[in-house]
């Protein structure tokens, strides 16, 4: 049997077993995935990992509870006698009136699209292959002006071939083959002062072919760092604020822990009761697309099973829908929706970057977040921050050791601008985005 | 990137769990106990090391993991949730110069194990070498985690009355609270580490953590707080005062928002107070000092050995030796011995924290920092638990002297860029200081400095070190560590306070 079979039916099996133990409803997922990586540095290969893994995870109902298990440990006896050891504690539990499978008619109709989430040439790939990627990523990061700065060169190269199969004993299969590339650089600098500033620059995409240049991804590091030299800690001050694309997921993402139902049952999120309401400019137009072809958060079901759809999480500014999943649902009365974002896609704006700094004249442009969090009950956050100050709507000095705060309530609504630039290498695909008054300390 | 992390545990976040494992008794010899279950043997060792060196490498070694751990979860007044998770696999690594060859694999037969050393023996390319046939105790192990209730023999019976209980006394502490989640995680299991000089250790390592948080609710308005303690120990860790302290801290931390006002923005005196502040030693000077960013010459903190960067009374361990502590090991993954390493003696960069790469490199002793988060990762020079030794102030006398600033008491989260030393921890609860008293409570603000100038700055160190008993993960490049951190009340006299207050 090939091993893709094989783990199909471990995860068949697995459901059948938790039955036989005495689980009403079971779903179980396997995954048999392979990773290869390789590291590179200054003019050396520093790590190769490789393996191919693989696991089963289980979800049982018995008699009103709810248990969740995973295991690496696949001997058919070590299964048994987990599964077995699980039912036994999943009945000393509380019985909880809201656990139960997903409504089987929420498994269809499944979109019917390719996806193109697999490269069919994964396996032309070669280690050969993949040094020289890492060597030219860093002989492009040498290549930049002002390299004689550079201290070291770190790249990396890596690939993986995943293999996910779900089964639920309410009728539910699903299977899927994915394929993921991935590139990295980051360079180190010195700074005259001794500090050592450092960035990095990276691609990902389930294609091999459709990586950038090489000489994009290596040059792009370089330069990122060496710009960071002689970085300097501004004056506190209310200043606009535009984020870098790359960077601007991270307050999009904060804002999203807040729409989960989870959160919403469990009083933890400032967007309670806003359904409907207009929660920020009219230019946060955000859609939940799992259908796009070739996207890394792409998939035909959710990790419930429920068919994807796409939907609008804001329009207009106005809150849309929340991330609904069966459990918090039934708690909250509430039809499911998906568990968790999967592509995220902004209505964008007609300006690249440059064009958006030269309108805004006068503030900081943040390029990379450093720590920080951001607290979904109330909405307050306070991130570091590292960037540019812009003056007369051009790139300034470098700045860095700065901090910005405030509340996700007042900053949404003061979104005054986004790009035309979406962020390509991650689900969440953000464009620059720019806000006006926003509270900076530094001095 | 270059960057650290260390997050705290919360009772939302949700993890995976457990079986039965029956580890041998305590104080055996050398040789292959705990993992004579799973078939291994001496033999398969030496095979899969014979295969690792085959084409050369300096060394090698395999990282056997077993891990069995449990969570239950209490949420909306019931213990209705539990998660469940069996790790069992292994590395192997082969190291050629400063070169890393890795592979690992789920399944423990001799065939799948040659294939997985065979992986990772083509970093290097040369004729094979020999490895060992036989091997003997890598290190006498100290008994850092002695547990009188062994994990796998307390059944969830024995576990759900002390959820249960915590829930009541949230809801009775305080009738603001109206949510309370609990969450309860066990761990149990054992690694063995062999390598190519026939040393091989087994050590079993047990880990608990709880977490209660609550959100309370006055006047219209929301607050989300809370409480974890976290150790290697068994179930005799939760007795009635750890028990109390979780109770009273997580709704007094939580309670005590609704007076919290928003500190300013901008540079100031911020007095640190004894305990979980030791996340500024963890972000500000602890990555900076893993070997691995030194030998490549990327931390700022790169060739500054045995040159002054703190006041005379500033002392900095990171140490293994904690009986307990959630960042005890009685021995680092790599098989060496581990204790506790002077990162800063009286104001003087003393230590790299090494593994056995770097510590070739450099010439010098291992320091048993080589750590890793599972049979899937290789080491690499990691903290264990991090701490400032008492100094010659009072605590009352730090918080006397500062006439504006801030005192920080509670913190989430933390992050560094090594190179740059910039790093940020994020303060949950504290207080400003004003005119020498603590006032106003204050919450939710990220603290931005510069790890040597905020060494330099240090200037008041009190006598009063408490090392937190929370449950911190350390995260660097995709691999979590369990670690602990310490504090004396400190002052630093300038860093920037990420407020939003004039």
């Amino acid at each position: 049997m090939d091993p893709a079979e094989t783990m199909l039916e471990t995860a068949r099996a697995a459901v059948r077993l938790a039955e036989r133990k005495g689980a009403r409803e079971a779903a179980a997922g396997a995954y048999r995935v392979r990773n290869v990586e390789v590291q590179w540095r200054d003019g050396r290969l520093e790590r190769v990992s490789e393996a191919t893994t693989r696991g089963l995870g289980l979800e049982l109902y018995v008699d009103g509870r709810y248990a969740s298990v995973s295991t690496s440990d696949l001997r058919p006896e070590a299964v048994d006698r987990f599964v077995e050891g699980t039912v036994r504690l999943t009945r000393t539990l509380a019985v909880d009136p809201y656990r139960a499978l997903p409504d089987p008619a929420l498994y269809a109709p499944q979109a019917r699209v390719d996806l193109d989430l697999e490269d069919r040439h994964y396996q032309e790939n070669t280690p050969e292959a993949r040094r020289a990627v890492a060597e030219g990523l860093e002989s492009a990061a040498r290549a930049a002006p002002g390299a004689e700065a550079i201290l070291s060169v770190t790249t990396s190269v890596g690939d993986t071939f995943a293999e996910t199969f779900r089964v639920h004993s309410n009728g539910f299969e699903g299977s899927r083959r994915v394929t993921d590339f991935w590139v990295s650089a980051q360079v180190s600098v010195q700074d005259p002062d001794g500090r050592r500033p450092e960035d990095w620059a990276a691609a990902a995409a389930r294609h091999r072919s459709e990586l950038p240049a090489l000489s994009d991804v290596g040059g792009e590091a370089a330069r990122r760092a060496l710009s960071r030299v002689g970085s300097r800690k501004g004056d506190s001050a209310l200043l606009t604020m535009a984020v870098e694309n790359r960077a601007a997921g991270r307050l999009l993402g904060s804002l999203l822990a807040a729409l989960g139902a989870s959160a919403l049952q469990q009083k933890r999120s400032f967007l309670e009761g806003q359904l409907g309401r207009k929660v920020a400019s009219r230019l946060l137009d955000l859609k939940d697309d799992p259908l796009l072809p070739r996207g890394l958060g792409s998939r035909l079901y959710d990790g419930e099973g429920l068919a994807a759809r796409p939907f609008k999480v804001f329009e207009e500014g106005t809150l849309a829908s929340y991330y609904v999943d069966t459990y918090y649902g039934k708690k909250l009365g509430m039809a499911p929706t998906t568990r968790g974002p999967s592509n995220l896609t902004l209505k964008l704006g007609a300006k690249d970057r440059a064009g958006l700094l030269a309108d805004l004249g006068e503030g900081i442009l943040v390029t990379g977040f450093l720590g920080g969090n951001s607290n979904s009950t109330t909405g307050d956050f306070s991130l570091g921050v590292q960037g540019f100050r812009v003056r007369e709507g051009r790139l300034g000095e470098p700045i860095g050791e700065m901090n910005v705060s405030g509340r996700h309530q007042e900053l949404w609504p003061r979104l005054s601008a986004v790009g035309n630039d979406p962020y390509r290498y991650s689900a969440l695909r953000a464009p620059t985005l720019v806000f006006e008054r926003v509270q900076f300390a530094g001095l | 990137m270059s960057a650290g992390t260390l997050i705290a545990a919360s009772a939302g976040g949700v993890v995976e769990g457990s079986a039965t494992a029956r580890p041998a008794p305590d104080g055996r010899p050398g040789g292959i106990h705990y993992f004579a279950r799973f078939g291994v043997t001496e033999a398969l060792i030496a095979e899969a090391l014979a295969a690792a060196l085959s084409r050369g490498g300096d060394s090698a070694d395999v990282y056997f993991q077993h891990r069995v751990t449990n969570d239950l979860a209490l949420e909306d007044g019931a213990v209705n949730r539990a998660y469940a998770a069996v790790e069992l696999g292994v590395g192997v690594r082969v190291v050629k110069g400063d070169q890393t060859g890795y592979g690992y694999t789920e399944d423990l037969s001799p065939s799948a194990l040659r294939a997985c050393a065979q992986t990772a023996a083509a970093i290097a390319d040369g004729p094979s070498r020999a490895a060992p046939e036989r091997f003997h105790l890598a290190v006498r192990l100290p008994q850092r985690y002695p547990l009188t209730l062994r994990w796998d023999e307390i059944g969830s019976e024995r576990k759900l009355p002390l959820l249960d209980g915590l829930n009541a006394r949230a809801f009775a502490a305080d009738p603001r609270v109206r949510k309370v989640n609990v969450h309860l995680r066990d761990e149990a299991g054992a690694v063995l580490i062999a390598d190519s000089e026939g040393r091989l250790v087994e050590d079993e390592q047990p880990m608990t953590l709880l977490a209660l948080s609550c959100v309370a609710e006055a006047g219209g308005r929301r607050e989300q707080g809370g409480y974890n303690v976290a150790g290697r120990a068994g179930f005799e860790f939760y007795g009635p005062e750890r028990l109390d302290r979780v109770v009273r801290e997580a709704v007094a931390r939580t309670t005590v928002l609704f007076e919290a006002v928003a500190p300013p923005a901008g540079e100031m005196p911020v007095v640190l107070a004894a305990g979980s502040s030791g996340i500024l030693l963890h972000e500000a000077i602890g990555h900076g000092m893993e070997a691995d960013f030194n030998r490549k010459g990327v931390s700022i903190y790169a060739d500054k050995v045995g040159k002054p960067v703190a006041r005379p009374f500033v002392n900095i361990v990171d140490d293994a030796t904690n009986v307990g502590a959630r960042g005890a090991i009685n021995v680092d993954d790599e098989g060496n011995e581990a204790g506790c390493t002077h990162l800063v003696e009286n104001g003087v960069l003393a230590t790299y924290l090494h593994d056995a790469i770097s510590a070739r490199h450099y010439r010098v002793t291992p320091t048993g920092n080589g750590r890793r988060q599972g049979y899937a990762f290789p080491p690499m020079p990691r903290m264990r638990s991090t701490y400032m030794l008492p100094g010659p102030h009072r605590r009352e006398e730090i918080i006397r002297s500062v006439k504006k600033g801030i005192y920080c008491q509670n913190f989430t989260n933390g992050q560094v860029n090594i190179g740059a030393g910039d790093f940020t921890f994020y303060v949950k609860n504290g207080y400003l200081i004003e005119d020498g008293r603590l006032t106003r409570p204050i919450k939710d603000v990220n603290i931005i400095g510069n790890g040597p100038r905020v060494l330099e700055k240090v200037d008041m160190v009190s006598d009063d070190l408490e090392i937190d008993e929370g449950g911190w993960t350390c995260g660097k490049d995709g691999q979590n560590v369990p670690v602990s951190q310490g504090l004396p009340t400190v002052r630093v006299s300038s860093i920037t306070v990420g407020g939003r207050g004039a």
